[in-house]
């Protein structure tokens, strides 16, 4: 579902974030991507959404290639991913189900069918009793509890988690990575970044280290 | 933040509008100006009426011709005796009629500029009938140089004010996106399309414009009034101003919103402190 074929990318000055990157996601996957602050994981994440694009080789992703993607596909494109952030990125002046619903009613949904999917979203990460709260009234996990809602109400097939528990403390980063165990289980792959190993070890699950831009570890 | 962009807008469009108006004020004294432009063809003396009535006739079938008028010997004194009659020792030394009789022949629109009248009055010189064919040449000339030197200016002027209120609201636009970064960037995020993302703030900016272009509207219709009660009477057509405005007004605020939300939209990658 996900291919990265020879990748490299390049920033300021010839420096490599990225080089000679192959990597194959399949469906269900549970992936960490680990490594120190900078080696890395989130230009990887950047690709595979294509927020970025490679210098040197293919990123395909559920049919959508780097080379050839138009920048009007590339909304379909995100349509298929769920993708969580650090710092939640949630819509202060919305309460947890509207920033939820937001992610249905830009492409047009509505009516009973949107409340439907929100709901079950909300109901899988535990927050549906919150909904009618406002984001700065909830604590860290459960901001990331809601944008975990919010990437997952469009049924993705792939969950990119950046950093997801950098914000958190670790109880609540244990309950995060629970969930997206759950998530997973349903069959959604996740690829999640972080930079503490400890965590993905304990936790379980394949992992791939990033070291200065190469895959040090599979 | 909106009435931020709104006051700016008013400001931009109150300005237009004040050109708009300045503009027709100067083609409506250019067009007095060039109404006056006319040839004066004089005749021979003791025409027989029929001859002169002929010649008449001929005139008006030319091209460029809009009107002739005769003017007989006896109205030429009349118009002259009007003319000087604060030198009554003038009167009194004109015993006879010196003067001809002639035609004042009216040129169509387009047709008054210098080498239009030129061509119009050299084909005017062939008739016989006439001992000499004038349209003061020089006037003329100059009044079709300040007219020329006057629609650069006032063209260059438009162009620069247009510029510069489209880059000024765009920049003040662009102040209420940023303030709205974060849902353009969560648009983004959970694969909204440009346009979907576009069409609030466009839709926002149309309006904003289109209240900014009423109240500028409406103070350049109270300065009118103003204006015509207590100084001078401008010409101010209504429909073309208040329409024009607000014609602008929306565009403006169409234009400048598609240029803020297009420039940060595409500025815009997804914000993280991990690399």
């Amino acid at each position: 579902m996900i291919e990265i074929r020879n990748v490299s990318k390049k920033f300021k000055k010839g420096w490599y974030a990225l080089k000679n990157i192959d990597l194959s996601i399949a469906k269900g996957d549970f992936l960490f991507l680990t490594g120190q602050t900078g080696c890395g994981k989130t230009t990887l994440l950047r690709l595979i959404y294509m927020d970025i694009f490679p210098d040197e080789g293919e990123v395909a992703v559920a049919g959508f290639l780097s080379t050839t993607i138009k920048e009007e596909e590339i909304p379909f494109l995100r349509r298929r991913i769920g993708i969580i952030f650090q710092d939640f990125k949630l819509l202060r002046d919305k309460t947890v189900y509207e920033n939820v619903a937001f992610a249905l009613e830009v492409t047009g949904q509505s009516g009973r069918k949107m409340r439907e999917k929100v709901m079950k979203a909300l109901t899988l990460v535990g927050l549906s009793h919150k909904r009618n709260d406002f984001p700065y009234t909830l604590s860290g996990g459960e901001q990331q509890k809601t944008a975990i809602a919010r990437a997952l109400v469009r049924e993705p097939f792939i969950l990119l988690a950046d950093e997801p528990t950098g914000n958190i403390d670790p109880e609540g980063s244990e309950e995060i990575i629970r969930i997206l165990q759950d998530v997973n289980t349903a069959g959604t792959a996740v690829l999640m970044a972080t930079h503490d190993v400890d965590l993905a070890k304990r936790m379980g699950g394949k992992f791939l280290q990033l070291e200065q831009g190469q895959i040090k570890k599979k | 933040m909106t009435f931020i962009a709104i006051g700016i807008m008013f400001f931009s469009l109150f300005l237009l509008g004040a050109f708009l108006w300045g503009t027709f004020n100067l083609f409506g004294v250019i067009n007095l100006a060039r109404e006056k432009v006319e040839i004066n063809a004089f005749l021979r003396e003791n025409l027989p009426q029929k001859q002169v009535e002929e010649l008449s006739e001929k005139l008006m079938s030319m091209v460029g011709v809009e009107r002739v008028e005769y003017v007989s010997k006896e109205e030429a004194l009349g118009k002259f005796q009007e003319e000087i009659k604060d030198a009554p020792s003038l009167i009194e030394a004109v015993k006879t009629n010196p003067l001809p009789a002639s035609f004042s022949i009216k040129l169509k629109d387009g047709f008054t500029s210098p080498e239009k009248v030129e061509e119009v009055s050299s084909k005017i010189k062939i008739f016989d009938e006439f001992i000499a064919v004038e349209y003061g040449e020089s006037w003329i000339k100059r009044l079709d140089r300040v007219v020329k030197i006057l629609f650069l200016f006032d063209m260059l002027l438009g162009i620069v004010i247009s510029f510069a209120s489209v880059f000024v609201v765009s920049n003040t636009i662009r102040l209420t996106v940023l303030a709205r970064k974060r849902t353009i960037e969560v648009m983004k995020l959970v694969g909204a399309t440009e346009k979907t993302i576009h069409a609030p703030f466009i839709l926002a900016g149309a309006i904003e414009g289109g209240i900014a272009a009423a109240l500028s509207g409406g103070l350049l219709y109270l300065i009118y009034q103003i204006s015509s009660k207590f100084f001078v009477e401008f010409y101010f057509p209504h429909d073309y101003i208040i329409a024009g405005t607000i014609f602008f007004g929306v565009i403006l605020g169409i234009i400048g919103s598609k240029l803020a939300v297009k420039t940060t939209s595409k500025e815009m990658k997804f914000e993280s402190p991990n690399v």
